[in-house]
């Protein structure tokens, strides 16, 4: 595992939210994605700190959307994940794995 | 959408506030589509609950505080707006300078006026339970117009027996002038002082009455309530223990005062605080007044004006209670004509120090109004610095026009740029104020004399000082560096950078005529009083008393008998350095002198008012040749003279309608129940200074009375009056072996009348000064700006035809009008100033116009030599110079 990655759990599940929304993810949609998918509730608040921490971070980056009514005019922040963010997923999707395949062998033996 | 279906809305503005604004939009947006969400799966309440719940949840999340990274906007830029502050101020330092000179003195002239203030408002306020504690004074006339501090001895006595409740009173007697000798056992002085700062009487009640402030002033030996309770017993303060004792014990030696009482030293107390009006350090137990003057407990209508008393109200009594009390006590022991005439009333102790008719121990008063004055003073030093910033800087800004612009392009808003020049003109004050802070430490030593401050030193550790200096240090960068930040800011980028302005057409120019008016009616309002007051002064200097004053030493006698007097005058005769000796029990005129007031009627006369007051003076045959006094009528007094024939005044022949001085002569007078008889009139003076007008004087001789000997000195080339002195001391020395000599000018005496009215002169004149500097220093700084920008044009009208004068009028034209105006405008707040100020004077100098137009005159000669000097060398530039480049 690459040591400049520094991703907390919560931000690795914000982080494929993102990624799994696709261009359509700002905090509201990101809240209800991870119930849906995780079955984690958590407050519109704490999505929105994760958000700005992840684009500090410069796993994800953001642009104003357009307004909708639905909204009451305002407009939303859409997330979408950066190269080095979907990177960083992706290594750490080969640790685990690269450990699981190694825990497998262990139990089988 | 309904009403009761939207969300709670201090949440929103909450958020709204709070929140870096970028994020407001897409946290709310947010927060509404959960809500509407909530609502269409459960109801209104709970939607609303979650609405607050995740609202106020971004509250506790750190992002939600921190500065915005994305989107970069303009940063306060608080490093450069000082940089370019220093780098514009040090492109501009003829400004710069004149800015900061004009601020320098205008702040430490506040700094030093507001210590003085604070000072003078800080007398006697420590006191625990001040606002109880009052003076009885006593007013006496039957328009009640003398105002006196001086209580009868029994007074006090009869007050605390018989007004119930009033426990708590201190009776003081205080003289001036004080003859202390140090004695050893065997009697014989080791170390002889004069004091002239005196003595006081008075005991233990004292010190419960004024606390300090600090649970007592520290005694640092003797019994507090037991020193003082004895007659003859002395307390010194710590100082003059030291001088008197060194480090000997001082407890327990004698002291002998006036030659004549032996006093023994019961205890020593810390110095007394700078700003009391109770400026003791001999303190002599009060019962030793039975010693000093027997008769005194006794003396209900004889009052010494040294004698004071103070109360403490006690609770529940009012001011008006009290001098009910006092009154009935008064009129109980004494007849009903005294009692009718003479009211003896309380004053508050808030009052004593700001109520010039009483005075007090200290000397000094100064009334409301002064202080009132003098803050004026300040205020408008402040505001006359802050207008020439004003000034320069409006004029200045056409210079910046095109920074201004590019600033403007560059996306600096306005309020960037007001926040730039806001720090530009506080640089200026900041650095001005520090530079003040120490000058007013210079100043506080320097004006000392003028002052009398009693402050050694400007407090510096004093937060109350500096949070002083840095208020206004923020109120003159506010005032004077708002509006030309305001004007300067206002500027539209395209016409700043096409650069089409002139001076002329900015907003700022009538305001600049409208404050340089503005600052030099001030100037002109100060300079005009200042002139006049310093000529009131001249004329009190000058004018003639009606006696003569020049060389004249006074000494006072110690051995009054009459040989002793005989000797010391055929002593003094003998000397070549002395014209002419007289001896009397008073001095004509003067503030060091004795007075004793009489009553003097024709012989018919029975009541009070058949009366008139006169001052009584026991003089020697040569008194009147000495000091000039001009016989009217009759003759001088001689030596054989019995003490039935008497002087007069001119006033007291008119007083008592005695006609002419002839017919004058010869009329019986009744006085003390004797018959006298006038023998001569002499003319009129002055026995106290000009504020006054004349008094009833009578005179007659009375060997063995007199106290005072008048040395008239000879004036000869080649000598100096102070050699004729050495040459009297010699023998002073060895005729009074156990005497200080201790001499006074007379004129220095009569000088000493004016003593306040001439620091107020000293002080006006200094502020003037700086006033007239400040002024000049603005329009030096407005000529050098407007002749630079005219080169060109002086140029143009040069080559055709102009001469240098016509430039110069041109120059001169709108400021002379300017001045002119101001003066105008000056005149008749001066003249109402000053001539409410003359009518403190019987005697003062006519008010006529030549003296507003004569210094009016100087300021605006001092003004055109500014402008013309400064306008001259443009005008005699050669005009190829200026030219050449187009």
């Amino acid at each position: 595992m690459s040591s400049r990655i520094y991703l907390g759990e919560l931000e690795e599940l914000i982080l494929l939210m993102v990624a799994l929304l696709n261009k359509e993810a700002y905090g509201v949609t990101v809240a209800e994605e991870l119930k849906a998918q995780a079955n984690r509730e958590l407050s519109i608040s704490a999505i929105h700190a994760v958000l700005h921490r992840l684009e500090e971070k410069g796993f994800v980056k953001s642009k104003m959307g357009g307004a909708s009514t639905e909204r009451g005019g305002r407009r939303k922040r859409l997330f979408s994940i950066t190269a080095h963010g979907r990177n960083a997923l992706e290594e750490l999707r080969d640790t685990r794995d690269l450990i699981w395949t190694l825990i497998a062998k262990t139990a089988a033996s | 959408m309904n009403h009761s279906l939207k969300p709670p809305a201090w949440v929103d503005s909450l958020i709204d506030s709070l929140s870096p604004p970028d994020l407001s939009e897409e946290i709310r947006g947010d927060l509404y589509e959960v809500f509407v969400k909530d609502i269409l799966n459960k109801n209104i309440q709970h939607a609303r609950r979650r609405y607050v719940l995740n609202g106020v949840g971004f509250l506790f999340k750190s992002f939600f505080w921190k500065k915005p990274s994305y989107h970069p906007k303009p940063t306060p830029m608080l490093t450069t707006h000082f940089k370019m502050a220093r780098r514009s101020l040090s492109t501009q330092k003829g400004n710069t300078v004149i800015n900061v000179l004009g601020l320098v003195a205008g702040i430490a002239a506040t700094l030093v006026i507001l210590a003085v203030v604070r000072f003078e408002l800080s007398f006697d306020t420590s006191h625990t339970g001040a606002d109880r504690i009052y003076r009885l004074v006593r007013v006496s006339g039957d328009d009640m117009s003398e105002f006196r501090t001086g209580i009868s001895y029994p007074v006090p006595v009869a007050m605390k027996e018989e007004i119930p409740g009033l426990s708590n009173m201190a009776a003081m007697e205080y003289f001036g002038g004080a003859n202390v000798d140090v004695i050893d056992p065997s009697g014989t002085a080791l170390r002889k002082f004069r004091e002239e700062s005196g003595a006081v009487l008075v005991d233990a009640a004292f010190f419960k009455l004024f606390d300090f402030g600090k649970g007592g002033l520290t005694w640092l030996a003797g019994n507090p309530d037991k020193a003082l309770a004895e007659p003859l017993s002395i307390v010194l303060t710590k100082s003059y223990a030291k001088k008197y004792f060194g480090d000997e014990n001082p407890i327990g030696q004698t002291l002998r005062l006036q030659k004549r009482y032996d006093a023994k030293v019961t205890g020593v107390v810390e110095d007394f605080p700078n700003n009391t009006d109770f400026p003791f350090s001999i303190l002599l137990s009060y019962s030793s007044l039975t010693n000093l003057n027997p008769g005194a407990w006794n003396e209900w209508t004889g009052v010494n004006d040294g004698h004071s008393v103070y109360i403490r109200l006690p609770e529940g009594m009012t001011q008006a209670d009290m001098e009910k009390q006092i009154a009935r006590v008064h009129a109980a022991h004494t007849s009903k004509e005294l009692s009718s005439s003479r009211h003896y009333l309380l004053q508050a102790l808030g009052d004593v120090h700001f109520d010039a008719r009483f005075g007090t121990f200290s000397g000094r008063t100064i009334s409301r109004e002064t202080i009132l004055a003098l803050e004026l003073v300040a205020l408008f030093l402040l505001l006359t610095g802050s207008i020439n910033y004003i000034n320069l800087a409006t004029a200045q800004s056409v210079l910046r026009s095109k920074e201004i612009g590019l600033r403007k392009v560059m996306g600096s808003n306005r309020k960037n740029l007001v926040i730039q020049f806001l720090i530009e003109t506080f640089l200026v004050v900041f650095v001005a104020g520090v530079i003040a802070l120490g000058l007013s430490e210079a100043l506080i030593i320097a004006l000392q004399p003028i002052l009398n401050l009693r402050l050694t030193h400007y407090n510096f550790t004093d937060p109350a000082v500096i949070l002083l200096l840095l208020a206004i240090i923020a109120v003159v960068t506010l005032v004077s560096g708002f509006y030309p930040a305001w004007t300067i800011s206002r500027f539209h980028p395209i016409d700043a950078l096409r650069n089409t302005f002139t001076t002329e057409r900015l907003g700022g120019f009538s305001l600049r005529k409208v404050l340089v008016v503005f600052q030099f009616t001030i100037t002109q309002v100060l300079v005009v009083g200042t002139f006049i007051v310093v000529s009131q002064m001249q004329f009190f200097q000058n004018v003639d008393m009606g006696f003569n004053r020049d060389a004249v030493i006074s000494v006072r006698v110690p051995d009054r008998s009459v040989t002793g007097i005989k000797v010391l005058a055929d002593r003094l005769r003998a000397l070549s350095s002395v014209a002419r000796v007289s001896f009397s029990y008073t001095l004509p005129s003067g503030v060091n002198r004795s007075h004793s007031y009489q009553d003097i009627g024709k012989p018919e006369a029975k009541e009070m008012k058949d009366y008139v007051v006169f001052e009584f003076g026991s003089i020697d045959s040569a008194y009147v040749g000495l000091y000039q006094l001009k016989l009217l009528a009759g003759r001088n007094l001689i030596a054989a003279d019995s003490s039935r024939n008497i002087l007069i005044n001119q006033q007291l022949v008119n007083s008592l309608n005695l006609g002419t001085p002839e017919e004058a002569l010869g009329q019986p007078l009744k006085w003390n129940g004797q018959i006298m008889t006038v023998v001569g009139v002499v003319n009129n003076y002055f026995m106290n200074s000009l504020k006054e007008g004349y008094d009833n004087i009578a005179m007659r001789t009375e060997p063995g009375s007199y106290s005072t000997v008048s040395i008239k000195l000879q004036t000869r080339e080649g000598k100096s009056l102070m050699a004729a002195v050495k040459d009297i001391e010699k023998i002073w020395k060895e005729n009074y072996p156990e005497h200080v000599f201790s001499y006074q000018f007379f004129d220095d005496n009569i000088r000493a009348f004016y003593a306040q009215e001439n620091k107020y002169a000293q002080l006006f004149q200094l502020f003037a000064l700086l006033f007239l500097l400040i002024g000049c220093l603005g329009l030096y700084g407005l000529i050098t700006f407007v002749v630079n920008r005219k080169g060109k044009e002086v140029a143009i009208r040069k080559v055709l035809g102009a001469n240098v004068s016509q430039i110069l009028v041109m120059f001169s034209r709108e400021y002379v009008q300017l001045v002119a105006i101001s003066f105008a405008l000056a005149v008749p707040v001066a003249y109402y100033v000053v001539d409410s100020w003359l009518s403190n004077f019987a005697q003062h100098i006519p008010l006529s116009w030549w003296r507003f137009v004569l210094p009016g005159v100087l300021v605006l000669v001092i003004a055109l030599v500014i402008v013309s000097t400064k306008s001259a060398r443009t005008a005699n530039a050669n005009p190829v110079d200026k030219l050449k480049y187009e």
